[in-house]
């Protein structure tokens, strides 16, 4: 049987794409479509990802121009048909951007660039994209400026309600308090889902954690996609 | 002066935070100005503006609102405001 083909939507300034590309194609066992932003159509509609980098330069704000590519046009209109979506870092800036993902990335809270390991605990293991990850406790880089979460104290209590939040940031045996809060992030807000369950944006980077082991997280976070396909 | 740049239509939007949302870099700019000795600055907001030189009045305020709404500002962290100049 041929293999299914996953889409990643590729901006000017994207920098995560290929890592990705690796990643997906290994350990999803599925090959994958690269498309360019000013392309409206999108083919491989079995699960789209945007990656990480600085589309567009980050100009005006992280994610706000590229909300406005022929691409994302697509991907907001497959988004609604329940097509499966994940946005990694500038990924997660852009579907937020887009509303598909509610709250906005603003400015860490130390206004610097961080680029660490982070230990990040899965709050809710009932979506698609989590629920075969096997460990409640993972490991991945984050690389970012503006990833602090930021949303209303409606929209907070809303998401949480929902079980909307899926990823936070915490100490290697799941705390999760201020200090383990790389960026400010209200409640350590790592990654969300919308409440339809279809669309995911964090700002880790799970494609970075699949390379020196089979421990490594981020291998088990992509075999986890599989059962999406 | 020709009458031409005389009749140049400008817009300018100003964006910035809506209050309460924590700006670290206005917090370092007022960090370094009370560093410098000033005793008398409560607060800084910062923020930032477009000029927007239109064609034709027509529907022109509409425009600038959807514009600054849906790409110039984000109403989840800011405020805009629109102002002839």
């Amino acid at each position: 049987m041929p293999k299914k083909v996953v889409s990643i939507v590729v901006f000017p300034g994207s920098n995560c794409d290929r890592d990705l590309d690796i990643a997906v194609q290994k350990y999803m066992n599925v090959n994958t479509e690269l498309v360019w932003h000013d392309d409206p159509n999108i083919k491989n509609q079995e699960m789209i990802f945007i990656p990480g980098g600085f589309s567009f330069g980050d100009y005006l704000r992280s994610g706000a121009l590229a909300t406005k590519s022929p691409a994302m046009k697509e991907v907001i209109r497959l988004s609604k048909k329940g097509v499966p979506i994940i946005g990694i870092c500038n990924g997660f800036q852009i579907l937020t951007e887009c509303k598909l993902l509610d709250g906005a990335l603003i400015d860490n809270y130390k206004r610097i660039f961080i680029c660490k390991e982070n230990f990040v605990k899965i709050e809710n293991k009932n979506t698609p994209f989590t629920k075969n990850m096997h460990k409640n406790i993972v490991q991945f880089p984050i690389a970012h400026a503006q990833g602090r979460f930021y949303t209303s104290e409606d929209n907070l209590k809303r998401l949480e309600d929902n079980n909307q939040i899926v990823f936070k940031y915490s100490s290697r045996d799941g705390k999760i308090n201020k200090s383990e809060n790389p960026n400010g992030s209200m409640n350590n807000i790592a990654g969300i889902i919308n409440k339809n369950k279809n669309i995911l944006g964090l700002m880790p980077h799970p494609e970075r954690a699949v390379n020196f082991s089979e421990d490594n997280d981020g291998i088990s976070f992509f075999r986890g996609l599989q059962n999406l396909l | 002066m020709n009458l031409r740049k005389l009749l140049k239509m400008i817009y300018r939007v100003y964006i910035n935070f809506k209050e309460g949302i924590l700006d670290p870099e206005a917090e370092a700019i007022k960090k370094t100005i009370d560093s410098m000795g000033y005793k008398t600055i409560k607060n800084i907001s910062k923020g930032k503006f477009f000029d927007i030189e239109i064609s034709s009045s027509k529907n022109t305020l509409g425009d600038l609102e959807k514009i600054s709404s849906d790409l110039l500002s984000n109403p989840i962290i800011e405020n805009f405001k629109i102002i002839k100049k």
